[in-house]
């Protein structure tokens, strides 16, 4: 029986609509209580901002993909070194640091939650070994299905309760956590030499078009009544005049949640490009969140860029290498049989870059124009858009005009001509920043049943104390105080347990594996469809026995059950 | 003009290697500074390895000349990040001799092992024996290599020589090993004898092999008889991997059979 108690906090919780309440927070067992007696532990946060603990719902942290992209780059490595202090380990690396320096940094900023973008269901082994060594925050995967055969084949039959059958076996396989679709049928064309150009065309061998594989996967996903939705990055990424394809795609997809998005669209920014080359290539973020102002169905992460060194790593193979074309630096393109692919490269955005100068204001301009905070989740979809260290500097961005009036005097002088940035008046909130930082992703990822992302009776005790007093900072003018404030906590609490101390994490944290296991019904359940088994069997170069990852990998699981609908 | 005398002591296990940046002609210009070197995990004070002894005054690091004798072959890292003066070595020395250095001269006696002069972008290295292995190239995962300055070796180069190369010259008396100056984007490699395969992937800059090039990369495009240095040699651009803006001049060359 542990209990701590968090005394005059300044709590901003969006779930609960508590908005600047001074207020004692409970714990007991790692659960927030109404009242503790004699408490083992007093914290005094007075006059400090607590919010839930952070959640980065699109990340990318641990995995086959990342490990790679730490092996191709071992000049990162030497980037970002600490050594080793107390109880902390020695970590290393910049834009795709260690297990340890990615779980650290991220506790550092208060984060106690992370969801790792794509996993490929095939390669989960690894994503899971990471996990266990990412010992501060909860851990979730969103499982890839953009180029599955067997999903593919289903929704070319026309068969979604099939469909939904195949997703469901291949979530708790890989003990996944949604389904992730990258550049729906791009990947998989690009395994036949060609590519897609929007969401309308056929992909090769299929005959199916990225919109069916999208709207169909929604479909199966909703059917699964899984926590989260399906998690979209857009077809087309990165290429001028793609706001079209993502206006096209936003078009197409239903509502069929009432209790949260069907769709959430992942790094935004990379599909807000108008122009119709580089030379005139402009922003188009007023579009896509306009677009976005009238779907309620549909929440987005904004992908900002910062500008610096870092590794773009995707499951989008097409799009890395017409990057790659771009910079002819390092390149890496992997295809993972029958299910996905993936390529990475070192990129280093820059500020008298014209392009760069674009990318970095359309993420703040869809931050701002989106007028619901609740469907604007701050992400830079670590490490392509920026290092996650960056965050407390987006915040600060997204808090004061004059902070971005600033930056933007530094940039390439054209970029004024194509886009709406300084314009735009709008500072969020206090509010608003713990709803995109933690409160929506909660709900966007459906995890507030499990008692994250708020802070009252029955929550996880998931607690980050920033040293930033509301009352006496005006965000507007000190935003060098949000910066410093984001960037290190006074305490950040993981499941009741104080893990880090201004900047010094003080033990390994008491962390879980989310995944979650769809019950449906036996004639849907492929792991005795003799069909299923033997296309498994004579495609994969794996047997369907030794495919799924067992329960021994995943430390302390959380297994989210769920009864499908079929 | 200051001589700075470092005499390695009898080591209990020579191999076991020293980890020695600090030893570079600016540092002994400040007469407190504390010398600390590096066995493994544990840190040991300069003269616990070497016996030192420091004669006359200097002002700047130019008038610094460092000598370091003995069985110096696992000393690492010896004149990092040098930006003038002169270290005197007469025996073998270990790997990331020159690291960085920037400007002032290196002589080495004997051998010298991997990673001569690695990234360094001026000053000038002089290895009378052989060298190991990438000299001066850059580091794993970095573009650049060496940037400027010079690096003669007297003897013969391991692989790799030039890996990177970003500026500057190398010139290796002796053969080179397989794949000199790969990835080589600026700066002159010149190789007085033999190597293999050499400038695969170079975006720029120029190589010059006196001796017979083997198994010669069929992305270069021959373009005829030309002569440097009144030798006859045969001029090659490419790497056309890499949109062929280098040269070769080649006395001898020979395909893969």
């Amino acid at each position: 029986m542990k209990t701590l108690l968090v005394k005059n906090a300044y709590v901003i919780d969006p779930i609960q609509n508590i908005s600047g309440e001074i207020m004692d927070i409970a714990v007991r067992d790692g659960k927030i209580v109404d009242d503790v007696k004699n408490p083992d532990d007093v914290i005094d946060a007075a006059g400090m901002l607590t919010l839930p603990g952070g959640i980065d719902s699109h990340t990318h942290i641990c995995g086959t993909k990342v490990n790679f992209g730490r092996y191709m780059s071992p000049e990162d490595m030497r980037a970002g070194r600490t050594s080793r202090k107390g109880d902390m380990h020695a970590t290393s690396g910049y834009s795709v640091p260690t297990t340890y320096g990615n779980s650290y940094r991220y506790s550092r900023m208060g984060y106690t939650t992370l969801l790792e973008g794509a996993m490929a269901p095939m390669e989960a082994r690894h994503t899971h070994e990471e996990f266990r060594y990412t010992p501060l925050q909860d851990c979730l995967a969103n499982t890839l299905f953009d180029g599955n055969w067997f999903a593919l084949e289903a929704i070319e039959n026309g068969d979604i309760k099939r469909l939904a059958g195949i997703l469901a076996w291949y979530l708790s396989a890989a003990k996944g956590f949604g389904v992730k679709l990258t550049n729906p049928g791009g990947t998989e064309a690009w395994g036949f030499g060609e590519d897609v150009s929007c969401i309308h065309k056929p992909i090769p061998h299929f005959g199916i078009t990225p919109r069916e594989i999208i709207v169909k996967m929604i479909e199966a996903n909703e059917m699964l009544n899984l926590p989260h939705s399906v998690h979209l990055h857009c077809n087309n990424l990165g290429k001028p005049g793609n706001y079209l394809c993502t206006l096209d795609t936003y078009n197409a997809i239903p509502d069929l949640n009432d209790k949260r998005q069907s769709l959430y669209s992942t790094h935004v920014q990379f599909h807000s490009y108008g122009g119709s080359s580089w030379n005139d290539f402009c922003s188009k973020a007023e579009d896509i969140a306009h677009s976005v102002n009238e779907k309620p169905q549909i929440v987005i992460d904004t992908g900002q860029v910062m500008f610096g060194k870092t590794t773009t790593m995707t499951a989008d193979g097409p799009m890395e290498f017409n990057l790659y074309r771009l910079y002819h630096n390092k390149w890496s393109n992997h295809d993972v049989e029958m299910e996905t692919g993936s390529g990475i490269i070192p990129v280093l955005y820059r500020k008298k870059n014209l392009v760069n100068a674009i990318m970095w204001s359309i993420g703040l301009e869809l931050g701002l124009l989106v007028d619901d905070p609740w469907q604007c989740i701050l992400a830079t979809d670590n490490p392509n858009g920026a290092p996650f260290v960056k965050y407390p500097e987006v915040i600060a961005l997204l808090m004061s005009k004059e902070y971005r009036d600033k930056e933007f005097e530094t940039l390439h002088k054209s970029t004024g001509k194509r886009v709406a940035l300084p314009a735009i008046e709008r500072e969020r909130t206090w509010d608003d920043i713990a709803v995109m930082t933690r409160a929506a992703q909660a709900r966007a990822l459906g995890l507030i049943d499990y008692g994250k992302g708020f802070l009252t009776e029955g929550a996880e005790a998931d607690i980050a104390i920033y040293p930033i007093s509301v009352d006496t900072t005006d965000p507007a003018r000190e935003y060098e105080r949000i910066i410093n404030g984001f960037a290190t906590t006074e305490y950040t609490i993981k499941r009741g347990d104080i893990v880090c101390r201004r900047g010094t994490c003080t033990l390994e944290g008491n962390h879980s594996t989310y995944w979650v296991k769809p019950h449906v019904p036996a004639a849907y359940d492929m792991s005795t469809d003799s069909e299923f088994i033997d296309g498994f069997n004579k495609y994969y170069s794996m047997r369907i026995a030794n495919y799924p990852v067992g329960e021994e990998y995943i430390g302390r699981n959380v297994c989210m059950e769920s009864e499908a609908s079929l | 003009m200051m001589k700075v005398i470092l005499e390695v002591k009898e080591r209990h296990k020579p191999n076991l290697p020293i980890e020695a940046e600090c030893i570079t002609p600016k540092n002994f210009l400040d007469p407190e500074r504390a010398f600390h070197v590096w066995k493994g995990n544990k840190e040991l004070d300069i003269s616990d390895v070497f016996h030192v002894r420091k004669d006359g005054n200097a002002k700047s690091a130019e008038q610094v000349e460092i000598i370091i004798r003995g069985n110096s072959a696992n000393i690492k890292r010896v004149g990092e990040y040098m930006d003038g003066g002169k270290i005197l070595i007469e025996g073998d020395i270990g790997m990331h001799c020159g690291n960085f250095m920037s400007a002032g001269l290196i002589e080495i006696k004997g051998n010298a092992d991997s990673w001569l002069g690695r990234e360094m972008n001026g000053g000038k290295i002089v290895c009378h024996g052989n060298a190991g292995d990438y000299a001066g190239s850059g580091y794993r995962g970095e573009k650049k290599g060496m940037l400027g300055g010079h690096i003669e070796i007297m003897g013969d180069a391991g692989d790799f020589a030039g890996e990177t190369m970003a500026g500057g010259e190398i010139i290796i008396h002796g053969n080179a090993g397989d794949m000199p100056g790969v990835d080589i984007r600026d700066g002159r490699l010149t190789i007085m004898g033999d190597c293999s395969r050499p400038c695969g992937n170079m975006s720029g800059g120029e190589c010059r092999i006196f001796g017979t090039a083997y198994d010669m990369l069929p992305t270069f495009r021959n373009e005829g008889l030309t002569s440097v240095e009144s030798t006859p040699v045969t001029r090659f651009s490419g790497d056309y991997i890499s949109r062929g803006l280098g040269t070769i001049y080649v006395a001898n060359y020979k395909y893969m059979e």
